[in-house]
C-alpha cells in the first residue's frame, strides 16, 4: 500500500516537473501581441460642477465614457486572450483618489482586488455584477484599504453612492490582458504561440473579437476598429 | 399519511413559534402563485419585476423580484433567509407603500415566500449566511457620545444629514440599484425605517447594509465592532420610537409674552402635539408622494394674541425657481366662520358655500392670511394682523405664526378659551416640486384653548385641604362628646 502511494507521490512529482518545464518553455516561446484599438467618433466626456468635499474633489470633475486619443485611438478598452492563462504579475489595485476611480479601468484574473481609497473622506465600493456576489461596502477615512474577491470572469461597474460621478470598471478575465492607453495600443507579452482569439471590451462601445495567428518571439499586430451604439 | 402529517404540522405551526420551520419547509410556489395573483401582482407586476399597475404611483417603486436583491435581510450575503422574507410581508414595509400582510393565513405567506424565490431562482441558489452581529452594548451617555463620533468618522452625515434628517449634501443623487431616486432614511423617524426599528433591526441594516441601495455595508468599516451599536444607540437619541400623533391640539394658556424666536426656551417646554399629512389626491395636481408626512404643532395664547409654533421636517431649504422647484410654504387652516355646531367647511380650503380662513407661511415672503374657497380660489385677506419668524436648521423647519385672539376684520375666526376650534394643515416642500394643490395635508382637527391660568389652583385645593380637615374635626369632637 505505501509502496504504492510513494509511487504515486514520485509519479506526480515528475509530472508536475515536466508541465513546469513545458509551460515555462511555451513562455519563453510565447509572442508579443499588439494591440490597436481606433474608434472614428466624437469623445463622449461629461463635465459637471462638483458641490461637495470639493478640497478633495476639486471644484469641476469628468465623467469619461469615451475617452478617444491620437490618432483616433480609443482609450480604457479591454484586450485579452482568453486562451492564454499566464500568471498576472501584479496585484489588482483599485485605488480612489481625487474622487476618480484610478485606474479608470482595472483588469484582474479571477482573485483577489485591492480596494484603496487615499482620499481621506468616505467612499462606497458599489459594484453592479451578476456572476459575482454585488458589493456595496463602506470605506470611511480611516480604512486605507480593502480586499474583495471578484471569483467569476465578468465587466464590473463599480460607482460610489457618496460621489455620484465616480464610475470604474473592473475587468475579471480569465486570460492575459491589457487596457489601451490614450493612443489606444496595449502589449501583451508571453501570448503561447498559435490561434488565438483576441478580445476587446469597451464599457460604451461593446465587445468585438479576432482571430490570429501568435509566432514565437514577434509582435503580432492586432487593430480593432469599435462601432458607436 | 400525507394528510395526518399535514394536519400534524398545521397544528404545530398554530402552537408554537418553531413550527415556523416546519411551514416553512412546506411552503408551496404554485400555492403562492394564486395568492401573489390575488394581492401582489397589482403593484409588483405578473412578472415580478415590479411593475404592476400600480407601480408608477408609487415611491419608492415595487420591488422588482426578478433580481433577487432584497433590501431587508439578517445575513452577511446577498441571500436573505426564507424568514426575511416572511417578516417583510407580514409587516410591510414601514414609509411605503408596502402593507402588512399579517391578516393573511400564515401558510399563505410562506406559500408567497416560496413563489417570490421563483422569479430569481439564480439569486438563492447560494445558501443564506447568516450575519453575526457584534456583542450588544446597551444604551448609556457614553454610548451615544462614542456612536456621535463614529457617525461623523464614517460620514453618516454625507446622506442622512448632521442631525440624520435625510438632508445630506449627497442626497439628491442618490439613486437605487434600478436607476431610481432614492431618499435616505430619515433617522429622525425610526416608525418609518424600512425593516423595522427594534435596536436588532438598525444594528443589522448598519452592519449589513441596505441590498439594492445606495446605503453600504459598514460591519467592516467601522473602528471597533461594538461601533456597530454606539451607532445605533446614537440613533435611537436623534428621535421619538413613535410620533404618538394627537387627537385634540392643546393651546396653553400663559400670562406673559410669547417669544416670536422658534428657538427660544419657551417652546421647549411645551408638550408637541405631532399631526400626521397625506398627499392630496382629490383635486389635479395630484400628489401620491408627499414630501411633509408630519407637523409637530405646540401653541400658546395670552390675554391678547394666539401663537403657533410649527416644527416640520424639509431636506432642503427652497425659494424655488419657478419652473421645477418653489418655495417652502405651511398654512394652517380655520373656518371662516365658528358656527355652534358641529359643520364645518369641506376640508380641502372650503368650497363655494363655505370659506376657510388660513394663516400661511411662504419662504421669501413670510406670514400672511387668506380667504379660500376651494384650492383655486385663494385671495389674500387684507386689514388684518399676522406675525412669522421661521429658522431652518440642519433639514428642519421651525416657524412661530401669530395674530391677535380677537378677529380684525371679516372672513376671520376669533380664538376663545375652552372652544372646540376646528384646525387642518397644509404643507409643500417647494424644493420636491410642490406648489399649489400639489400638497400635503390634513383633514380638520380640534384646538382647545384650555382655560385661562388664574391663581385659583393654587388658593382652592389648599382651602378645601384645610375645610375637610375642620370637618373632620369637628366630627370627631362631637363623637368624643356624645360619648
Amino acid at each position: 500500500m505505501r509502496r504504492t502511494v510513494t509511487a504515486a507521490t514520485a509519479l506526480a512529482l515528475v509530472a508536475g516537473a515536466a508541465m513546469w518545464f513545458v509551460t515555462s518553455v511555451g513562455a519563453q516561446g510565447g509572442g508579443t501581441i499588439e494591440a490597436d484599438v481606433k474608434y472614428n467618433g466624437p469623445a463622449q466626456i461629461e463635465k459637471l460642477k462638483v458641490n461637495k468635499d470639493t478640497e478633495k474633489c476639486g471644484t469641476e470633475t469628468v465623467i469619461e465614457k469615451v475617452v478617444v486619443g491620437g490618432n483616433k485611438g480609443l482609450a480604457n478598452a479591454v484586450v485579452s486572450v482568453p486562451g492564454a492563462k499566464g500568471t498576472t504579475k501584479a496585484k489588482a489595485v483599485l485605488d480612489q483618489h481625487g474622487c476618480k476611480f484610478v485606474p479608470h479601468v482595472v483588469v484582474m484574473q479571477p482573485g483577489e482586488l485591492e480596494i484603496k481609497n487615499s482620499d481621506d473622506i468616505l467612499h462606497n465600493l458599489h459594484t453592479y455584477s451578476t456572476a459575482n456576489p454585488s458589493i456595496n461596502k463602506a470605506q470611511p477615512k480611516f480604512k486605507k484599504t480593502m480586499t474583495e474577491k471578484l471569483e467569476k470572469p465578468e465587466f464590473v461597474k463599480v460607482t460610489c453612492d457618496v460621489h455620484s460621478w465616480m464610475l470604474g470598471w473592473v475587468a475579471v478575465v480569465p486570460g492575459l490582458a491589457g487596457v489601451t492607453d490614450k493612443d489606444g495600443v496595449t502589449r501583451i507579452e508571453n501570448v503561447p504561440a498559435g490561434k488565438q482569439k483576441i478580445e476587446v471590451w469597451h464599457e460604451t462601445l461593446g465587445k468585438q473579437e479576432k482571430e490570429v495567428e501568435v509566432k514565437a518571439g514577434q509582435v503580432t499586430k492586432v487593430s480593432f476598429e469599435m462601432k458607436g451604439k | 399519511m400525507l394528510v395526518r402529517l399535514t394536519i400534524c404540522a398545521s397544528l404545530a405551526a398554530s402552537l408554537s413559534l418553531a413550527a415556523a420551520s416546519v411551514a416553512q419547509a412546506q411552503g408551496d410556489a404554485n400555492a403562492g402563485k394564486a395568492v401573489y395573483e390575488r394581492k401582489c401582482l397589482l403593484c409588483h407586476g405578473e412578472k415580478g419585476d415590479g411593475n404592476g399597475a400600480g407601480a408608477e404611483h408609487l415611491a419608492p417603486r415595487p420591488r422588482d423580484f426578478t433580481k433577487g436583491l432584497y433590501k431587508i435581510r439578517t445575513t452577511a450575503n446577498k441571500t436573505p433567509t426564507d424568514q426575511d422574507l416572511f417578516n417583510v410581508i407580514t409587516h410591510g414595509m414601514p414609509g411605503t407603500s408596502m402593507p402588512p400582510w399579517a391578516v393573511l393565513p400564515e401558510k399563505d405567506r410562506w406559500n408567497l415566500v416560496a413563489y417570490l424565490k421563483t422569479f430569481a431562482p439564480d439569486a438563492f441558489k447560494e445558501a443564506p449566511k447568516k450575519l453575526e452581529l457584534p456583542k450588544e452594548v446597551s444604551s448609556s451617555a457614553e454610548s451615544i457620545k462614542r456612536g456621535k463620533e463614529m457617525f461623523e468618522a464614517i460620514e453618516c452625515h454625507k446622506c442622512h444629514g448632521t442631525e440624520g434628517r435625510a438632508d445630506g449634501p449627497s442626497r439628491a443623487e442618490l439613486k437605487d440599484e434600478w436607476g431610481h431616486p432614492i431618499p435616505p432614511a430619515n433617522l429622525a423617524k425610526r416608525w418609518t425605517f424600512r425593516g423595522g426599528a427594534s435596536r436588532t433591526d438598525v444594528a443589522t441594516r448598519i452592519a449589513a447594509g441596505v441590498l439594492g441601495t445606495p446605503m453600504p455595508a459598514f460591519l467592516d468599516a467601522v473602528e471597533k465592532p461594538e461601533d456597530i451599536w454606539h451607532l445605533t444607540n446614537f440613533i435611537f437619541s436623534l428621535g421619538a420610537e413613535s410620533p404618538h400623533y394627537t387627537t385634540l391640539l392643546t393651546v396653553t394658556s400663559v400670562s406673559g409674552a410669547i417669544p416670536d424666536d422658534p428657538n427660544a426656551d419657551f417652546w421647549k417646554k411645551l408638550t408637541p402635539n405631532n399631526v400626521p399629512l397625506m398627499g392630496q389626491v382629490i383635486v389635479d395636481p395630484r400628489n401620491f408622494n408627499p414630501a411633509i408626512d408630519l407637523v409637530s404643532v405646540r401653541a400658546a395664547y395670552n390675554d391678547k394674541e394666539v401663537a403657533f409654533h410649527l416644527t416640520w421636517d424639509d431636506p432642503t431649504e427652497s425659494k424655488g425657481d419657478g419652473k421645477q422647484t418653489f418655495p417652502d410654504a405651511i398654512a394652517m387652516q380655520f373656518p371662516a366662520q365658528l358656527s355652534a355646531g358641529t359643520e364645518r367647511p369641506y376640508f380641502l380650503m372650503g368650497d363655494g358655500s363655505d370659506a376657510v380662513y388660513l394663516m400661511r407661511w411662504e419662504q421669501g415672503k413670510g406670514a400672511a392670511e387668506a380667504s379660500a374657497n376651494g384650492p383655486a380660489k385663494i385671495g389674500p385677506l387684507a386689514g388684518g394682523e399676522i406675525g412669522g419668524t421661521a429658522v431652518f436648521v440642519n433639514g428642519q423647519y421651525r416657524l412661530v405664526i401669530k395674530r391677535p385672539l380677537a378677529a380684525k376684520g371679516e372672513g376671520r375666526p376669533s380664538f376663545r378659551p375652552t372652544v372646540f376650534t376646528p384646525v387642518a394643515f397644509q404643507a409643500w416642500d417647494g424644493g420636491a416640486g410642490e406648489t399649489g394643490p400639489k400638497m400635503s395635508l390634513t383633514s380638520w382637527y380640534y384646538l382647545r384653548l384650555e382655560e385661562p391660568q388664574s391663581n385659583r389652583r393654587f388658593i382652592i385645593p389648599p382651602v378645601v385641604v384645610i375645610l375637610t380637615l375642620a370637618a373632620m374635626i369637628l366630627v370627631v369632637r362631637t363623637a368624643n362628646r356624645a360619648r
